[in-house]
């Protein structure tokens, strides 16, 4: 976000190139977590599943907008003072919403997340772009940007839990309506064995995918195919 | 710089818009979401009888509400003290469930109570051809606590079904004693009293169970985890033992139920 | 001797078995940014311990006396419990910072800097809410503060003292700097797993 905007202009397209800019950029080449290093915590541990990877994807999208949006529409009138504490409380404020909206809506997903939503509200990535974007832009640009920021953060998350899941478990989406089955324990219960008449069946499930450790791993190679590919990211130091 | 009085009446005026937007919501979703936590715990008990739920049953296919007619119509309860006395409605409420049923005891807080405080709920499931007795039992996984609900069959020795659950263990080793459905149906058929009639439960054998009325396959990798199931069961279902000894001698269940 | 072993079985677990970095990935952001050189984590790392000694014993007291139904008020607030967590944490950074700068400029001198970055390490927040989900009493969470927040300084030490030594390697460009931390940290974690085998129970009953 180089360009400084010196005139507003008269008239702005609700969703013109800067907006596509402010949604695409997070998603490749400011990608938060990969470039920005913001928000690789704890829900990042989440990731050895899809379906809880998405739904807190979906709450971080939901946080990061909104939160964007209200610190925009206030943001002359918050007292330099306790900036701080009120930006943590939008913040907060809404991801309690979230949990009592899943408790309401789904309680064996928001018991299998617990202490994961709550910690969306140190999420660095929701925290950073109201310090950095939603302070000092209008309402609109700020309710996109954060959730160009918060699909940018869902999108790595969600595949590393593709990664973890299949190749950790052989399923897909487990727990979910749409559960996909790959491999499977036998009757005969024994860890790493193949379901009968699974097309997958020459794959014995790999324990370290499920480990905390391989998160870290699967981010690496991201980061690595993406310096490759492009090397003005590469960190000189 | 902005003035105290702007800042405090900023705070002031912040918090209680907070305070309330979100305490109407709260007001709004509540019901709905403690049915859900009660739809849950009662989702876990039946789980210890998921094969006897009837043909064509499948516990993780239900729906909430055939889960709670299930419970409420083929399911009655009664809690025991330590010592096996039964309980009134009354000294569960005194216990710090208001709701004064036996489906509001929290074995997470039971755990933490002294031992001769403690009260154990027992649910018995009847099938229309047989009756089940389902017991709570929790104790200590690898890292953290594991539970588990175990339903005995109407001779009080063979365990017909069993369904456990834990905090924290470990993926793909000691959580499989909830992820893989197979562990727990080895338990189906074991018994708890051995031939001479004494109270032995039920091992869980690293390496292979030697004794098939007694003993079940351990988990690869997991030790502790077993180990803490083996533990959890003596200790947990030997609470259950002046029950089980009362209804051998044919003492009625009936007084004993609390609607 | 029963309060004292449960206190030594929680720190050893949440120092090592239980780290907070390497097993749960909180506080992820401060740990990387922060680990470029052994001084500063080492400063973070303290300011670390500090903080969550601090604020987990406050925010048990909160939650047991002021949010629970059995509670002063009597009403069930739990809902209200992230909020005033952080708000809690961010005022007690605030407390701590003006304290420790008027008593100990030396040490604020060192830690100072780092203390506004903990309200939004999520270890801060994290060790409160498994507090709560995990149902610790005083003494425990007290146990657990301090443990988890030892783990998380050892956790930040290793890696920017591993991260001093690498620069002298030849590492592949694209993975030079942050892909290299993720990589050390997933090692990290898978040994930090071989300590799995402790048996806390073990210990505390050697020293009886």
């Amino acid at each position: 976000m180089a360009e400084v905007i010196t005139k507003v202009e008269e008239k702005e397209p609700l969703f013109g190139k800067k907006e596509r800019k402010l949604i695409m950029d997070p998603l490749t080449d400011n990608n938060p977590i990969t470039v920005q290093v913001l928000g690789i915590c704890s829900a990042l541990a989440v990731t050895s599943l899809v379906y809880p990877s998405v739904v807190i994807s979906i709450a971080v999208v939901f946080v990061c907008a909104f939160s964007s949006l209200f610190t925009s529409l206030i943001r002359e009138r918050i007292p330099s003072q306790v900036r701080m504490i009120v930006q943590l409380v939008i913040i907060a404020s809404l991801v309690t919403i979230v949990e009592l909206v899943l408790k309401w809506a789904n309680y064996p997903i928001y018991k299998q997340l617990s202490v994961y939503i709550g910690l969306i509200i140190t999420n660095c990535i929701v925290m950073g772009r109201l310090e950095a974007y939603a302070m000092a832009n209008k309402p609109w640009r700020s309710f996109v940007d954060g959730i160009g920021n918060g699909l940018g953060y869902g999108a790595i998350l969600i595949l590393v839990a593709i990664f973890r899941e299949l190749f950790g478990k052989g399923t897909l989406f487990a727990g979910s309506p749409i559960e996909l089955k790959f491999i499977g324990p036998t009757p005969e219960y024994m860890i790493n064995t193949v379901a009968e008449g699974s097309w997958f069946g020459w794959y014995a499930n790999n324990n370290l995918m499920v480990l905390p450790a391989a998160a870290m791993f699967i981010i690496a190679i991201f980061i690595w195919v993406q310096r490759s590919r492009n090397p003005e990211l590469v960190d000189i130091s | 710089m902005y003035s105290t009085n702007y800042v405090v009446i900023f705070v002031v005026a912040m918090t209680s818009l907070v305070a309330i937007s979100l305490t109407t919501l709260r007001e709004v979703t509540k019901d709905q979401a403690i049915q859900n936590e009660a739809t849950f715990n009662k989702r876990q008990i039946l789980m210890a009888v998921s094969d006897h739920l009837g043909e064509g049953k499948d516990i993780d296919g239900m729906s909430d509400d055939e889960v709670l007619e299930v419970f409420s119509s083929q399911v009655e309860q009664l809690a025991l003290n330590n010592d096996g006395n039964k309980l009134e409605s009354a000294a569960i409420q005194a216990s710090g469930y208001k709701g004064g049923k036996p489906e509001n005891i929290d074995m997470a807080k039971e755990k933490k109570k002294p031992l001769e405080e403690r009260i154990f709920p027992l649910y018995i499931f009847n099938s229309g051809a047989e009756k089940f007795y389902i017991m709570s039992v929790r104790g200590n996984g690898l890292w953290d606590e594991i539970w588990g609900n175990i339903a005995l069959e109407s001779d009080f020795n063979t365990i017909a079904g069993a369904a456990f659950d834990h905090k924290g263990e470990t993926p793909g080793l000691g959580a499989e004693i909830k992820d893989n459905p197979a562990f727990a149906k080895r338990f189906k058929g074991t018994k708890i009293y051995n031939e001479e009639g004494e109270f032995v439960s039920v091992y869980v054998r690293k390496g292979g169970a030697k004794d098939p009325d007694h003993e079940v396959d351990g988990i690869s990798g997991a030790t502790v985890t077993a180990d803490g199931v083996t533990e959890m069961l003596y200790r947990g279902l030997d609470k259950y033992q002046p029950f089980i000894e009362e209804q051998k001698t044919g003492q009625p269940v009936q007084g004993m139920l609390i609607k | 001797m029963i309060l004292l072993d449960s206190f030594i079985n929680i720190f050893i677990k949440a120092a090592f078995v239980e780290n907070l970095v390497l097993a749960y990935f909180l506080g992820m952001c401060s740990y990387l940014a922060v680990s470029k050189t052994v001084k500063t984590a080492f400063g973070l790392g303290l300011a670390v311990i500090f903080v969550l000694g601090i604020t987990m014993p406050i925010n048990w007291l909160i939650g047991e006396y002021l949010l629970s139904e059995n509670g002063l008020l009597g009403i069930d607030l739990t809902f209200l419990r992230l909020i005033l967590f952080i708000a809690v944490i961010a005022s007690m950074v605030q407390l701590v910072e003006m304290v420790v700068e008027k008593v100990s400029p030396a040490l604020y001198n060192s830690l100072g800097i780092f203390l506004p970055l903990i309200t939004v390490n999520c270890a801060i927040l994290g060790g409160s809410l498994f507090m709560v989900a995990r149902e610790y009493n005083l003494t425990e969470s007290v146990a657990f503060g301090l443990g988890g927040g030892f783990g998380w300084f050892l956790a930040i030490i290793a890696i920017a003292a591993i991260r001093e030594k690498i620069k002298y390697s030849a590492v592949p460009p694209a993975l030079r700097g942050l892909g290299m931390a993720f990589l050390l940290t997933g090692l990290m974690g898978m040994a930090f797993m071989s300590l799995m085998g402790i048996d806390p129970e073990a210990l505390t009953s050697l020293s009886n």
